[in-house]
């Protein structure tokens, strides 16, 4: 288990100068799709009020499952058309992307938070501290994450606020294993040293001289624990034990759009391109942040 | 070697009965074991007898030690849908999902590491930009989704395969597909990364120089030394499989142990997700403790480290 | 471990090693599919409709309703007679055989009804089996079945609820026992159980024939597929031959491509919202009526059943199934008005509307399209969407008290077949209304048909008029199968594979 937590580093941090380069050039273009997506999706959320005019929960029984506008018989008013219970899909779809980016953003801040503050210390102190933080990443590893959520959520309800809170109190683990072995590596540079000398309070080094050296691994660890993050509460919706319905969570249009998939497909491509993109997109960006702040690329 | 080997071991039990501690809390925060067994019309009185003949009525340690004594001896209690002991009920269901895992982690290997390999000996071809695509591609995808969009092909539109059941090997063929997917992407950059570095490194160099064919510099010296962390990272991945198999196991209605553990879920089954809980666990600390071993056992530098 | 590793080796050798299993007429054999993991093929434990459908291929009781002329005939008993208001004597079938060999007789009766009517031996519905006090033997081929009071409806449960067993069999293996390896007198015999998974049945030999007649097809192969469209995909790729409960709009698209035949047929299930006036789960807004009937004026029920119900689907008002004896129709009824509602919330002092859990197991579509019409009129409705047996131990403990259930009467043609599960304080008993369980009390142990129908429409009505529930439509089921294959729906949702036959 020991090389667990290493392992999952590596393939995040560390990569031989030469395929930096190469990466990197790969990387800009990634980093260009990947925000340009991501600005429309956010777009998409913040102005999903003016962008859609249509209530994403009003439903009408005598319209339902009018087909997008590149089939035949589609209604002008309803662009990508509507859903089982008539409510207008483009709405739907608007206002999932903010549930999405929600859980993603909050999630990923939570864990962040738990993450950062187990590595932190157990990187900067070392020793037992370090025999503790890398034990609980072990154990945290050890739990399958699907099968934890979808018991703690049949439990206590499926809420949005309760499926954040299990995702990101079970999505530290990667926080914690990249910024413990990022302040290791600082750790013993001669600036901090330095400060130690100087008789500075630990709080104040590890805000002030270790943080902004290991900020970049933290935001691109963070970026892909928004799409983590994403995609498992994409995941819980299907299985019906994630957000509940009314909500236009995109994992749950699918799950429903499911039952019609053979007859009306578009029920699910919608959703299920809508989620690939956005996800796709933080990936991309997480890459190609990666690429071009890692302290290796800068040599 | 053997040092290294208890401490090893030493750490997974206490991992495992730390899991265990967990979950079982964690279940056991919710809900009225006894009224569930009780059945309709069951009085007070009734409920109370439950209380007493399972035990519920003693403190939550008791009742743990208790289960996991009885656990460590292959007894999780009996189920309370199907009323039949869950270790009869899982070993069944159990080895469809380790054969889905080994089928998965085979597949996602057989296209990964070759694919990292081509990507790492031309980087920057068309070969290495699809690659990285397609491992992007595969982090992104919603596996769910992904399985629907497969039944919709390949066993609607070209009837090509059976879209549920575990009858055949044909059936296993798609979840085979979208289970492995998930795995594909980091085994790909793994074996990419690792074989950029030892191509890079002095005594491939050598090698090289030496005269040795570009054949056998790349497949006996390169990709043996790249492969060592590929192994251990697919040992963590299997484990992780096992656990992420529920969402495929649903689509394909594959009876497996995930699919049990959803169902069961809904149910509020406990007696059947507390022991699936621990053996998902166990299997991902088992992995990832032989992993470790061979890893030490290559690599003598591990056991000091 | 080891073992489930060497499993999962010689599971991927036999995998390998055979080829794809074929479905239909070619090897005789039916495939077709549960929707639901069945507890157990014990048909006195479990509760589902898939195990009642099992056990009418396996067993079979006393007494059989002809489905054409509603009327009883005997079916294990030759004859029977009411000896006196409480007492019922049977004259059974000579030469009839189990499964497993075993002579059918007397003692296999009695030992069947007095384990069931047993309180210590926990069948999953009491309700089906307590109104007998037990049953005695008066020689080898005859015997009386005593019951609790007056009970008009025993052919009716008889003939529907009550399987008989093997008495040796069953008293050395007991329900574990017959969940693993059944064995009935019934047309098909059980090759195979993997519980919750798969099922295979096969023709009984030497059936005895009697008002079910010979099965034709040879095997029934059953598998538990979840989701309808996973059974679609295994219906259009050939992997089976036959579903049912096809919602309505896939059947709509099935029945335009005429590839399949599709049936509908009403059923006796209706759907309704209970609602906790008793306060089971402490005080809460459903205490008050008016909150009640505002919920039955804000759901637009005509337009659920016209658009996603569709089929022989109509709104019910009465809390019973409008065929059944009893069923008085004259009741307060709720039509679609929202304006109404919302006086109502404010009257009862929710002017700014309220936010309430809401429990439902299935048709998550309805259950959605209720809750929008509850957000209509400012009621907030969480869904909280559970399996059905997770359902029922929350009610059992008296919470989830406002949700949308079904019933299915076990397809019983007699109202007590649903007040006495619902207005008899058993535990989905939210109105706990002791006015109204005294008129069922007495409906249900009259042997008089005035009496009753006359007991039964005062409950009813004040159910309606308490708006106790708000009952909302009957069902209908969709059954789709191959042109290959011969079989007409019948209006109690329990499908017969031995009336089945290839075309």
């Amino acid at each position: 288990m020991a090389n667990a937590p290493a392992l999952t580093a590596e393939t995040i941090v560390a990569i031989s100068p030469g395929a930096m380069l190469r990466r990197r050039i790969f990387g800009h273009y990634g980093l260009l799709f990947g925000l340009s997506v991501l600005a429309l999706v956010v777009a998409a959320a913040v102005f999903a009020p003016l962008l859609a005019d249509h209530n994403p929960y009003t439903q009408d029984l005598f319209a339902r499952m009018k087909p997008p506008f590149w089939m035949a018989g589609w209604d002008p008013d309803h662009l990508l058309g509507t859903d089982q219970l008539g409510r207008d899909y483009l709405a739907r779809l608007l206002y999932g992307a903010r549930i999405s980016l929600l859980i993603g953003i909050v999630t990923a801040l939570i864990s962040g938070m738990i993450g950062t503050a187990l590595g932190v210390a157990a990187g900067y102190f070392g020793g037992k501290v370090d025999l503790v933080v890398t034990f609980l990443i072990n154990v945290r590893l050890a739990m399958p994450v699907v099968l934890v959520a979808l018991a703690i959520v049949a439990l206590f309800g499926g809420s949005l606020q309760i499926v954040i809170l299990v995702l990101g109190f079970l999505l530290w683990d990667r926080f914690a294993v990249v910024m413990r072995s990022s302040v290791m590596q600082i750790r013993g540079l001669e600036y901090v040293n330095a400060a130690r000398a100087i008789g500075c309070s630990t709080t104040r080094i590890v805000l002030s001289e270790i943080m902004p050296n290991v900020v970049n691994n933290l935001i691109v660890v963070m970026t892909l624990e928004m799409a983590h993050a994403i995609l498992l509460e994409a995941a819980l919706s299907f299985l019906g034990l994630g957000v509940q319905p009314p909500t236009p969570s995109w994992g749950l249009m699918i799950s429903e759009g499911k039952e019609m998939m053979l007859f009306q497909p578009w029920l699910i491509t919608i959703p299920g391109v809508a989620l690939f993109l956005l996800v796709l997109a933080i990936n991309l960006l997480g890459d190609g942040l990666r690429d071009v702040t890692a302290p290796e690329a800068k040599g | 070697m053997l040092a290294f080997a208890l401490k090893r071991l030493g750490l997974a039990v206490l991992v495992t009965f730390t899991v265990s501690v967990i979950s079982f809390s964690l279940l056991h925060l919710s809900g009225d074991p006894a009224a569930a067994i009780a059945g309709e019309n069951a009085t007070a009185a009734d409920i109370a007898a439950i209380n007493r003949q399972f035990g519920f009525d003693r403190p939550l340690t008791v009742q743990y030690t208790d289960w996991l004594w009885k656990a460590l001896h292959g007894d999780f209690g009996e189920s309370y849908y199907f009323k039949m002991p869950v270790a009869d009920l899982i070993s069944d269901r159990l080895s469809i999902t380790m054969l889905l895992g080994v089928c998965s982690i085979s597949f996602a290997l057989l296209t990964a590491v070759p694919l990292g390999v081509a990507a790492a000996v031309r980087p920057n071809s068309l070969i290495d930009r699809t690659a990285l695509f397609l491992s992007v591609a595969g982090q992104a995808m919603p596996s769910f989704w992904f399985g629907l969009i497969m039944i919709v092909v390949f066993s609607i539109k070209f009837r090509l395969l059976p879209p549920s059941g575990s009858e055949t090997w044909r059936h296993f063929i798609m979840p085979t597909v979208v289970l492995g997917y998930y795995a594909m992407p980091a085994i790909m950059r793994l074996t990419r990364a690792g074989m950029l570095e030892v191509l890079n490194a002095d005594y491939i160099r050598t090698a090289r120089a030496k005269g040795a064919g570009a054949g056998r510099v790349l497949f006996k010296h390169a990709l043996r030394n790249a492969i060592v962390p590929v192994v251990s990272l697919s040992a963590v991945q299997m484990g992780f499989m096992l656990g992420g198999s529920i969402v495929v196991e649903a689509i394909f209605a594959l009876h497996g142990a995930g699919y049990l553990a959803w169902e069961s879920i809904s149910r509020h089954d406990l007696p059947t997700v507390q022991a699936l809980i621990l053996i998902f666990s166990c299997f991902y600390i088992l992995f990832t403790l032989l992993s470790d071993l061979a890893n030490a056992w290559l690599d003598p530098r591990i056991r000091v480290g | 471990m080891k073992p489930f590793l060497a499993t999962g080796v010689i599971a991927l050798t036999t995998a390998l090693s055979c080829g794809q299993v074929f479905a239909n007429k070619s090897d005789d054999t039916l495939h077709t599919a549960f929707s639901k993991e069945l507890e157990s093929v014990d048909f006195y434990f479990q509760s589902a409709r898939e195990g009642t459908i099992f056990a009418r291929q396996v067993w079979d009781g006393l007494v059989y309703r002809d489905q054409t002329t509603g009327d009883y005939v005997g079916n294990l008993a030759s004859s029977w007679k009411w000896v006196d208001e409480t007492t019922l004597e049977f004259k059974l079938r000579e030469g009839v055989k189990f499964h497993n060999g075993e002579e059918f007789d007397a003692d296999d009766v009695v030992f069947t009804v007095n384990y069931v009517v047993n309180p210590d031996n926990h069948v999953t519905v009491p309700g089906n089996v307590n109104w007998m006090k037990g049953a005695e033997k008066v020689d080898k081929y005859t015997v009386r079945i005593t019951t609790n009071g007056p009970f008009p409806a025993a052919l009716e449960y008889l003939s529907g609820l009550v399987a008989i067993y093997p008495n040796d069999y069953y008293a050395e293996v007991g329900p574990s026992g017959m969940a693993l390896k059944p064995v009935g007198t019934g047309p098909y015999r059980v090759e195979s159980v993997e519980p919750g998974k798969h099922f295979v049945l096969k023709k009984f030999d030497g059936y005895y024939g009697g008002p079910k007649g010979q099965p034709s097809i040879g095997t029934i192969d059953i598998r538990t597929i979840p989701d309808i469209n996973t059974q679609l995909a295994e219906l259009f790729s050939g992997g089976i031959d036959m579903i049912w409960n096809v919602p309505a709009d896939q059947a709509e698209q099935l029945a335009a491509m005429d590839q399949f035949t599709v049936a509908n047929e009403s059923t006796m299930r209706i759907g309704y919202i209970t609602m906790d006036a008793a306060g089971r789960g402490g005080e809460g807004p459903f205490a008050k009526k008016e909150v009640r009937q505002a919920i039955g004026y804000a759901i637009d029920r005509q337009a659920i059943v016209e658009n996603l119900l569709k089929g022989s689907s109509k709104v019910v008002n009465s809390a019973c199934f409008p065929s059944q004896f009893g069923c008085e129709q004259d009741v307060e009824t709720y039509s679609y008005d929202p304006a109404k509602a919302k006086a109502l919330l404010a009257e009862a002092g929710y002017p700014d509307g309220l936010t309430v859990d809401f429990y439902a197991y299935r048709n998550r579509p309805y259950a959605e399209a209720m809750m929008a019409y509850l957000a209509d009129v400012g009621i907030k409705a969480n869904l909280n969407y559970l399996k059905y047996s997770a359902l029922r131990d929350m009610q059992k403990k008296g919470s989830a008290g406002f949700g949308f259930l079904t019933w299915g009467s076990n397809s019983i043609n007699d109202v007590s077949a649903i007040t006495s599960q619902f207005f008899k304080f058993g535990d989905q008993d939210f109105a706990r209304d002791e006015e109204v369980k005294t008129w069922l009390d007495t409906g249900d142990k009259s042997v008089d048909d005035k009496v009753r129908k006359e007991n039964y429409s005062k409950a009813l009505k004040k159910i309606a008029e308490e708006a106790y529930w708000i009952p909302l439509f009957s069902y209908n089921s969709n059954y789709v199968f191959s042109k290959d294959v011969a079989f007409t729906p019948t209006p109690d949702e329990i499908v017969r594979f031995f009336d089945m036959s290839w075309k």
